[in-house]
């Protein structure tokens, strides 16, 4: 009985990589059905979403390192983008050098901050997240707080936009995909159980976290690179605000944290939970959010991934013990 | 024999306090050497320091001829140095097989391929082959050391420093547990062994360290140390003049 034989056969992998393909065909053709302009940018949104919660969950839930500081990575992404186009840069161009700023921006960030475990670490990304921010709004080149315009001379084209957020987001996918099999995510999962005990079996947790940190925030960064050219208009408190950072991490809280489908589920349902409670308790959504952590956290660890699976093996027993022999 | 692993003047302070005072001696290859004191006397701080897991405050490390004082834990895997912990610290999300293929993957070896049959093999050795797929957060205490020693083997060690495997352990688990060590030493493993119970070092090793108060006591074959005075009232106390 080896891990070889273990593993799922061909068949039954194909067989599981059916839904997020079809979902993938599906959104991939949606854009020739014609849809609204408004339910056009909610997907993009949500797909902008999808990349920034697949790659904090690298670092937050493979490696089991909770930060609070992805804002920084996502905002220094954005700027990286909106800088480079106005430098006349080709937006494409753009991604993976915003990627590649929040990834060097991430090793500044780790270096000091994974001395740290557990809670201090989550609590030195905060101070982090906000001293950048207050940096970024006091930074004359980029306008500072007043914010940063972004000026394309071609056409919008809401399209092109969307299937840019969409290649994005499968990409992220694939990549936690190739993480979670690799020898690499199976040291992240030997820290994330006990970090000792992966230091006294080989692995190196500093260099490992490390490197977990730059892959979240190079996707992270790239995501706010997309999202800035479709905003055209940036501020720190928008793309480094605290509130970004605790969205970053609500997203694959609420999907189930430590999964591959579950921050994109998480990264899908939050733009809608977002929209609802900011738009109806304007004052007080910052508390929401804190509430809904708790409650998940309280009674469903696992998200919605969890719950579902919950739900699954209700009906299984419940179809179990419904059956008789004939 | 050549001397494996080589400790000179080894200090550890905590606040001021020594819990480690100029220990030295020296561990030849293919040995099982026992490493006994009563309760505080350094043992398991030792252990931590030559696994790399704390830097020493002074002193010399040298193993196969090489400075090794103050190397992290994972070089020291890498190297050939690895430990088993008092207390078990399985994986806890893993598989018992996943466990014992994080040691092969990231140990000494590095193996990249039939991770699970060399899994299989080392869990066959340990004897608990049976539990390859289950849950390590379902196995008992018994079970859990010998899955820490069989993850700890996978690291493939030239020096195995193992803390008292035998601790909470009945009888017959620990007679199974030392006949496990003898074996793994016949095929070419050193192993350091922290012992409470003077019986099962006296039925395994070939050489005793006795530590007590952070300082070497004495050392020599394990039915000398058994007998000697300074040993003996370190662990029961002074003889009553009558």
């Amino acid at each position: 009985m080896s891990a070889e034989t273990q593993r799922p056969g061909f068949a039954l992998q194909a067989v599981r990589a059916l839904p997020p393909l079809v979902l993938l065909g599906f959104l991939a053709a949606l854009p020739l059905f014609n849809l609204g302009a408004n339910s056009v940018k909610v997907l993009f949104l949500t797909f902008v979403s999808i990349a920034a919660s697949v790659g904090w969950n690298i670092l937050g839930g493979f490696a089991g390192q909770v930060s609070f500081g992805f804002a920084v990575f996502y905002g220094l992404g954005a700027y990286t983008t909106a800088v480079g186009i106005n430098e006349g840069l080709s937006p494409y161009l753009t991604y993976p050098l915003a990627a590649a700023v929040a990834a060097v921006a991430s090793l500044l960030v780790g270096l000091p901050t994974f001395r740290l475990r557990g809670p201090y670490f989550a609590i030195a990304t905060i101070g982090v997240s906000e001293a950048t921010r207050v940096i970024m709004s006091n930074l004359e080149f980029t306008g500072g707080a007043s914010g940063y315009r972004i000026t394309e001379h071609v056409p919008f084209r809401q399209t092109e936009h969307y299937y840019t957020g969409l290649a994005l987001a499968t990409v992220a996918v694939l990549i936690s995909i190739a993480v979670r099999r690799s020898r690499f995510g199976l040291g992240l999962r030997a820290i994330r159980d006990d970090q000792d005990a992966a230091a006294d079996t080989g692995v190196n947790p500093y260099a490992y976290k490390l490197a977990a940190h730059a892959l979240a925030a190079a996707l992270t960064g790239a995501a706010g690179g997309v999202y800035a050219r479709y905003a055209a208009f940036i501020d720190p408190e928008g793309v480094f605000g605290f509130q970004r950072s605790v969205g970053i991490l609500l997203m694959p809280v609420i999907g189930g944290v430590n999964t591959i489908w579950g921050p994109v589920i998480g990264g899908g349902v939050y733009g809608v939970i977002e929209e609802e409670l900011v738009a109806r308790f304007p004052q007080i959504h910052l508390l929401l959010y804190g509430a809904l952590v708790m409650l998940i956290i309280l009674f469903e660890p696992g998200g919605v991934l969890g719950l579902l699976q919950r739900a699954r093996r209700l009906v299984l027993r419940r179809r179990v013990a419904s059956w008789q022999p004939s | 024999m050549a001397a494996l692993l080589n400790i000179e003047d080894l200090t550890k302070y905590f606040f001021g306090l020594a819990a480690l005072d100029r220990v030295s001696f020296e561990i030849r290859e293919g040995e099982i050497v026992g490493l006994i004191g009563p309760n505080g006397a350094g043992k398991t701080t030792l252990f931590s320091i030559i696994a790399g897991s704390q830097p020493p405050t002074s002193g010399k490390i040298t193993f196969e001829g090489r400075d090794f004082t103050g190397v992290k834990s994972f070089r020291a895997v890498h190297a050939g140095i690895a430990r088993t912990h008092q207390i078990p610290k399985p994986f806890l999300s893993m598989t018992v097989s996943e466990n014992v293929e994080v040691g092969l993957r990231f140990g000494r070896s590095r193996t990249t391929r039939n991770l699970g049959k060399e899994a299989l093999e080392i869990l066959e050795l340990v004897g608990i082959p049976s539990l390859a797929g289950m849950a390590a957060v379902a196995l008992s205490v018994g079970d859990l050391k010998r899955l820490e020693l069989a993850r700890t083997l996978a690291a493939r060690p030239r020096l195995l420093l193992c803390d008292e495997v035998c601790a909470g352990l009945t009888e017959s688990e620990m007679q199974s547990i030392l006949g496990l060590l003898r074996r793994i030493q016949s095929l070419g493993t050193t192993i350091v062994y922290v012992e409470h119970n003077l019986r099962a070092i006296v039925s395994t090793c070939h050489h005793v360290i006795v530590l007590n108060f952070g300082k070497k006591l004495a050392e020599g074959p394990p039915e000398k140390m058994q007998n000697d005075p300074a040993v003996i009232e370190a662990y029961i106390g002074k003889k009553a003049r009558v």
